[in-house]
């Protein structure tokens, strides 16, 4: 069983999409989109080429999230989405 | 949630059905699941049913459904990690109130045609009384004495700078629309008792009685209501302390005859399943609220 989707470590469901080179579990379809949208946007705002780990804290409500490149260096953000998986609010911490 | 009916009492049928569609990644389902159940994956469709048959059990509120309901919304709006938009208006920022007013006034035309609905299907004379009576209070308004909700609404706009005619030619949000036309389609095709406990549940976000049963906030700090507060325009004080004096009392009476008719009618599950579903979209209607507001901000 996988450890959990990562956008919100639910280990229902069974949907897996290949993200950054990683095949990585979701528990659905919209949680993959909240998750490729949110890498997409750190790599735009960083310029990083790749992301080596990201920390997420909180729910639907809104999430704090540290984005950790293999160089250490360190990217925090609060994110939240819309409905459809679009990023509706994103804020450099 | 799906519109899947089932046997009343017969979670072995509802929990192979969140089951299955759980398995399926089922986008719906799994969030429900998510939510208000648990994150983590029972072994099997059984596990489920018994954690449903708990969630559903009205014996943790003494058999009050009235409590249950109370119970569920402040888990969803007013726990350890409030609604985002009711954090905002506990001290108001001015694009969080124009947020409120531009997507509020669309959600009041919805509102009373919700009310109406439950009008027309019902033939209980004490839920069509309390229906007029609060279709007046949130829309129509006595004479000049009383100002409706909805003027009320617009008033507040206009004190803080936006134009009357503005408010009104501003389409919603796609999110405040989508919301809008759930709740229609809840009222037009469920049960009018499901459709009240749906709408009228919406009015215990401003019911500062939830702080007894375990709120952690209230919708806005009552401090801000103060005669000698300016922190807010008089017309925004008149507009929240309409909200704030009334909506005790409505969604109390309200769920009053929601008690009375569900377990009259055997319909208690039907409630609290239509009420998850109708808190679900004013979440999203919520989120839509302070969208428009940083919306404003960045402007």
């Amino acid at each position: 069983m996988p450890e959990g989707c990562a956008i919100c470590e639910s280990t229902w469901g069974d949907y897996w999409e290949e993200v950054e080179g990683q095949r990585m579990f979701f528990c659905c379809e919209i949680c993959a989109v909240q998750f490729k949208n949110m890498i997409n946007e750190v790599k735009k705002r960083t310029g990083w080429p790749s992301i080596g780990e990201i920390k997420i804290m909180g729910d639907y409500r809104g999430r704090e999230v540290t984005a950790l490149r293999d160089d250490k260096s360190v990217y925090k953000f609060i994110i939240r989405f819309g409905s459809k998986g679009e990023i509706q609010k994103f804020s450099s911490l | 949630m799906c519109g899947q009916t089932f046997p009343v009492g017969d979670y072995d049928a509802l929990g192979q059905h969140y089951f299955d569609f759980a398995e399926k990644s089922d986008i719906a389902h799994v969030m429900w699941l998510n939510r208000y159940v648990t994150r983590k994956k029972t072994k099997d469709a059984k596990e489920l049913s018994k954690l449903l048959a708990q969630y559903f059990d009205l014996g943790q509120t003494n058999g009050n459904l009235q409590k249950w309901l109370r119970l569920r919304f402040i888990d969803r709006f007013y726990g350890s990690r409030p609604h985002p938009f009711v954090v905002a208006l506990q001290h108001p920022s001015k694009s969080i109130l124009l947020g409120y007013v531009i997507e509020h006034q669309h959600f009041l035309k919805q509102w009373v045609r919700s009310c109406a609905y439950i009008v027309a299907k019902t033939d209980q004379t004490d839920a069509t009384l309390y229906e007029l009576d609060n279709i007046n209070t949130e829309f129509g308004g006595i004479g000049t004495e009383r100002p409706a909700h909805y003027e009320l609404l617009l008033k507040m706009g206009e004190s803080l700078g936006m134009d009357r005619q503005k408010i009104l030619s501003t389409p919603s949000l796609p999110d405040t629309a989508s919301s809008i036309r759930s709740w229609d389609d809840l009222a037009r095709t469920e049960h009018w008792v499901e459709t009240m406990a749906a709408m009228h549940g919406l009015e215990l976000i401003a019911d500062r009685t939830l702080r007894e049963d375990g709120a952690t906030i209230s919708y806005f700090d009552p401090m801000i209501l103060k005669p000698g507060s300016h922190e807010v325009t008089e017309e925004t004080k008149d507009f929240l302390r309409e909200g704030y004096e009334a909506d005790v009392g409505h969604s109390k009476e309200a769920l009053d005859l929601v008690e009375k008719y569900a377990k009259e009618l055997n319909l208690i599950e039907n409630v609290q399943a239509t009420f998850l579903k109708s808190i679900d979209i004013f979440h999203r209607y919520l989120m839509a609220r302070l969208q428009r507001a940083e919306e404003f901000d960045s402007a």
